[in-house]
């Protein structure tokens, strides 16, 4: 029987933690795979020589996958019953293949809204270029003593 | 075809002043287990309400739900080629900012802003459709690619039912690529 592991609970996340840094192997098969899974098929996110003519130096992740790895980032710290509501995210430096992304964040607030416990995180993907994506996250955490 | 008198600038702002919502063809497939799996694999999302039918059924959704952040993926065209202009798939939208900006050199693009509210968790069995609106076309910018234009779009995600289950901004840059002096591009 699959056991559902723990989500964090609203009451005990506190303004100003800080998410396990988590380092991501920009392979060129996660590069590709990734767009092709969000079916983006632009060639600048698997064809080099293409990709080149187009003024870039390699292929670079696609922003979709930039969004999932956000996505996958937060619900990784926060469990799998967090529930993503929104995501806000802005791509700075292209990852390009050979390179790693590292990926960071911040509680920024928290409130209740309609009997919801929300929090805002903001959330960086940095690489050997630079900032790679910045965004913001707000996710509906469970909150103590509620039934499921 | 449209008037052509004025400057590049000026024809892409008659473009954003006349925009109104397009609603785009229903999505290819429904929301699916195995682009589910497929996505997860590649991006290493392991969260279980994904893809593990046991977990997922003891979660807070009740059953299977799709990754928030894969929504874009089920109305993206992929390779379908396009139904009226076989011999064009790969060809810029005809009559659009995008033609135009393509005809003035503007021909490399990168996204970058992105912005989504998801109203509610996608089920397997839920089939998109897109409303989508040209939101807004910057002046021509100076950026760390070469000189563009920022075009941003809005776009509402309904499902079978018309209910809105999502919203976007999403904004890209049309950029002239660099020379290359060694030609042979």
């Amino acid at each position: 029987m699959a056991r559902l592991a723990a989500t964090l609970r609203y009451e005990e996340v506190e303004v100003g933690a800080e998410l396990p840094e988590l380092v991501i192997d920009l392979t060129p098969t996660l590069i590709i795979s990734t767009a092709i899974a969000s079916r983006d098929y632009q060639d600048v996110h698997h064809d080099r020589d293409l990709a080149q003519q187009r003024g870039s130096k390699d292929i670079f992740m696609n922003i979709l996958s930039s969004n999932g790895f956000v996505g996958r980032y937060v619900s990784d710290w926060a469990g799998p019953e967090a529930l993503i509501r929104k995501v806000s995210i802005r791509l700075g430096a292209p990852n390009y293949p050979n390179d790693q992304m590292r990926m960071t964040g911040v509680v920024e607030s928290k409130q209740l809204a309609d009997g919801h416990g929300l929090l805002e995180l903001s959330v960086r993907g940095r690489n050997g270029l630079g900032d790679h994506v910045s965004g913001k996250v707000s996710l509906a955490l469970p909150r103590d003593g509620m039934e499921r | 075809m449209g008037n052509e008198a004025g400057t590049l600038d000026e024809r892409l702002q008659a473009f954003v002043a006349k925009s109104r919502p397009h609603v785009g063809p229903p999505a290819r497939d429904p929301v699916n287990q195995p682009m589910i799996r497929h996505w997860c694999d590649a991006i290493r999302d392991t969260n279980p309400v994904y893809t593990d039918e046991e977990a997922a059924a003891q979660s807070v959704h009740g059953g299977i739900v799709a990754p928030p952040t894969m929504l874009q993926a089920w109305t993206m065209r992929g390779l379908e080629p396009k139904p009226a202009e076989p011999e064009q798939a790969a060809a810029p939208q005809a009559d659009g900012p995008t033609a135009l900006l393509h005809e003035a050199g503007y021909t490399s693009v990168v996204a970058t802003d992105c912005e989504q509210e998801y109203k509610r968790y996608l089920r397997p069995g839920d089939l998109l459709t897109v409303e989508g609106e040209l939101e807004s076309i910057s002046g021509e910018k100076r950026t760390a690619l070469g000189q563009g234009y920022f075009v941003t779009t809005r776009s509402t995600y309904l499902d079978q039912d018309g209910e809105v289950v999502a919203e976007m901004r999403f904004r890209i840059l049309w950029f002239k690529p660099p020379q290359r002096s060694s030609g042979g591009g």
